[in-house]
């Protein structure tokens, strides 16, 4: 004998026949037209409702590549660091959750010119590597919140998106990063 | 409160060394004898206490143990209790062994699950005890604080050289060889 | 009907189907696999298997310092994000008793409140979207939309917003958005009508979800179900009403409980209205927030470097999908010793093997809707 019934299939459909049973009222005649007529009711309202948004609303989209949406001013997008006034204090590297700071500064000789940042603050070491890697940056904003002297900060640039994640390694010292600080640093 | 539950405790469950832990930060708990666990979580869900649900199990690694705890909660007395226990374990690899509840609250099912996959604690009786959130062959307790990354997983390598960015992370050596006084150089990497 | 052959005088029964749902099907809202063992069109047995989300957050935020833990909380309930991080704050500012300022609470509060509502409104969208349903999805998320725009002028980011911070918020909310934010609620009101009667009055639908699922206050309570789930099966409970944190006591609102109006009580239909009607409760308290905010600094006193005293605590708060707790234990260091996230996902999900079995398969994915899981929250 092939017993291929499985313990619970009669059991289950016997559940099922019963709980469809004690939900569902007995079918009457008026009831078949009210149920038609609620039906017609409520989907009739739900339809007004949804061609309302055909003809009454206006759209809210934008066509993005042509028209840009502008950030909130303290929008949390592409770091930038202002390498002049860095003090090279560590600290956004210690906040950061996910590590993705690599800072390393030399000592500046005592003889050496002293310099001072916008605010005023000596620059005693000076910067020799500051690179974020953007790819592993979660931009939850800790780190510019602890620095000192405002350097570091989140612009409101959001279309940086790169073919490979060497190019996502923002390198703050080089040139055509540098250049970005005209744009963005306003005195 | 938690005075007056250990003293239930002890009369009705015998031997099962209920202490309480009243803190000064925080919130107390009670420590009973393991062994005693199933009969302790029975009384409380339904004796007096009511403690109808139980809301998490957290299973913590020491040095020397593991403890379990179970927070219960009761929304008629609107209270909640941290039940806990303490498994030793001989050695940093071994899998202490407990009662599991699952009879007394079904959410102690997914609970234990979880606690088993993370801790390595195995809950005898329990219906169903293997992996939850990790696949089923992962080797190791990843919440016990000796854990370990395994170096491949199925022939995949897990941070392969290629991957690490190295030249970064290192950069302040090249830096402190060209520099007279190493000393000199401050950097923020202190990872490997 | 089961196949059912009659060969040589003896019936044969075919086997019970084993159908794997997800771990990229649209209906199990993110990375959740279901194995359902299926007889013809009628679920036997439905096995959630999840993981497949597993950022081991509880193992990161061992070796973070007490801030840093902050935007990994956002990561693990990514549509309630303030909500969880509100959880983790009050945990820490528990155990080192921070007081926070009163316009802090107030601003906590009012957004806490905004994220229920943008979070309800997006299970409105895609509880519709799971039942065919496809353009309110897109006025759901057209006004959330605005909610979003808030935060993100608020705290700079559209969905991990990091803004909860230990011993207050980030930033301070100005007058403009208080009127912007009071706008909005105002014609809510109207709106959140309006989808009713589009969706939960809708014959299609009320027959869809009325008495599926019913979950009664016994499983509720074994399970250990919380939220709106459980308040879908009529049980009067609202941590904001019965456990107040922060300043939820000086607030008038209704704990709103299913009735079983087109079913019986504790059904998706319940579980679905409960959340609706939520979300008029959560307009109520946005506006008595507006009306009573108070002037002041918005963060409170904390220490440059945080240390726990050592001990452990467990936080509830009520987030939208349901209770969140958290389980901290510190050994008095700069970095939590262990943290423990109880997520009423997590619990949510695991009901789905006690309420699938005797239910059609279309019937499931209305299950899954109705409970509203969130997979980052399941697997942390």
């Amino acid at each position: 004998m092939n017993n291929k019934t499985s313990g619970l299939t009669p059991d289950l459909h016997a559940q099922f026949a019963e709980n469809s049973k004690r939900y569902e009222k007995e079918l009457t005649f008026g009831g078949w037209f009210n149920n038609i007529w609620r039906s017609i009711v409520s989907v009739s309202k739900g339809m007004y409702i949804t061609f309302r948004y055909v003809w009454a609303e206006k759209p809210v989209t934008i066509e993005y590549p042509e028209v840009r949406e502008v950030l909130p001013e303290n929008s949390r997008s592409r770091l930038f660091n202002d390498a002049e006034n860095c003090i090279s204090c560590l600290q956004c590297a210690n906040a950061c959750p996910v590590d993705c700071i690599y800072i390393t500064a030399t000592r500046r000789d005592k003889e050496a010119e002293k310099i001072k940042t916008k605010d005023g603050t000596p620059i005693r070491l000076d910067l020799q590597q500051y690179t974020i890697d953007t790819a592993l940056c979660m931009y939850c904003g800790l780190c510019t919140t602890v620095c000192p002297t405002e350097c570091l900060t989140h612009t409101t640039d959001y279309e940086f998106a790169s073919y490979t994640l060497d190019n996502m390694k923002y390198d703050y010292l080089a040139d055509y990063i540098r250049a970005w600080r005209d744009r963005i640093v306003k005195d | 409160m938690h005075n007056e539950i250990v003293s239930h405790l002890n009369s009705a469950v015998p031997g099962c060394n209920a202490t309480a832990v009243i803190a000064e930060v925080g919130d107390s708990s009670i420590f009973v004898d393991s062994t005693h666990i199933l009969k302790v979580c029975e009384d409380l869900a339904s004796g007096d206490w009511e403690m109808h649900t139980l809301q998490v199990i957290t299973g913590t690694d020491y040095e020397d143990r593991i403890e379990v705890s179970y927070v219960l909660c009761s929304f008629t007395k609107n209270n909640e209790l941290i039940l806990k226990v303490k498994l030793p374990k001989a050695d940093p690899n071994a899998v202490p062994e407990i009662d599991s509840v699952c009879s007394v609250w079904k959410a102690a099912d997914w609970q234990e699950r979880e606690c088993y996959d993370m801790v390595g604690v195995i809950f005898k009786n329990h219906p169903n005890l293997r992996r939850i959130l990790c696949p089923e062959d992962w080797e190791g307790w990843p919440l016990r604080k000796d854990y370990v990354v395994a170096e491949e997983y199925h022939g995949m390598k897990i941070n392969p050289e290629h991957k690490v960015n190295n030249a970064d992370h290192h950069f302040f050596k090249k830096i402190q060889e060209t520099q007279e006084d190493p000393k000199k150089v401050s950097f923020s990497w202190k990872g490997e | 009907m089961a196949i059912e052959l009659i060969e040589n005088g003896e019936s044969i029964k075919s086997d019970l189907l084993t159908l794997n749902m997800g771990p990229q099907h649209p209906a199990t809202h993110g990375v959740l696999r279901v194995e359902i063992k299926t007889d013809s069109e009628i679920v036997a047995e439905a096995i959630p298997h999840i993981g497949y989300l597993h950022r081991c957050k509880e193992k990161h935020s061992e070796n973070l310092d007490y801030r840093g833990v902050i935007p990994f909380c956002d990561r693990m309930d990514y549509l309630a994000a303030m909500s969880m991080e509100w959880g983790y704050a009050l945990t820490v500012e528990k155990m080192l008793g921070t007081e926070v300022p009163r316009r802090a609470e107030y601003i906590r509060v009012m957004i806490g409140e905004l994220q229920r509502l943008a979070s309800h409104l997006m299970f409105f969208g895609v509880y519709a979207i799971d039942l065919g349903a496809f353009s309110p999805f897109l006025y759901a998320f057209q006004k959330r939309e605005f909610i979003l725009r808030i935060f993100e002028e608020l705290s700079g980011a559209r969905l991990l917003y990091n803004y909860y911070w230990i011993g207050g918020v980030w930033n301070d909310i100005n007058d403009g958005q208080l009127r912007r934010i009071a706008k909005f609620v105002d014609e809510m009101k109207t709106e959140l009508d309006k989808y009713h009667t589009l969706v939960g009055e809708n014959k299609i639908f009320i027959d869809r979800t009325a008495n599926v699922a019913t979950l009664t206050p016994k499983q509720v309570y074994s399970y250990g179900a919380t939220g709106p789930v459980m308040r879908g099966s009529g049980i009067k409970w609202d941590l904001r009403k019965d456990r107040p944190y922060s300043i939820y006591e000086e607030f008038d609102f209704d704990v709103q409980v299913g009735h079983g109006e087109k079913g019986t009580v504790g059904d998706c239909w319940d579980r679905y209205h409960v959340r609706m009607r939520e979300m008029h409760e959560s307009i109520k308290i946005i506006e008595q927030c507006l009306d009573g905010i108070e002037e002041g600094p918005v963060m409170g006193k904390v220490p440059k470097i945080i240390k726990v005293p050592e001990g452990e605590t467990y936080m509830r708060t009520e987030c939208p999908r349901g209770e969140l707790g958290y389980h901290l234990i510190s050994d008095g260091g700069k970095t939590p010793y262990r943290l423990k996230v109880k997520s009423s996902c997590f619990t949510h999900t695991s009901m789905l093997g006690e309420m699938a079995p005797g239910q059609m398969i279309a019937d499931f994915v209305a299950t899954i809707g109705s409970i509203d899981i969130v997979l980052g929250e399941v697997d942390r």
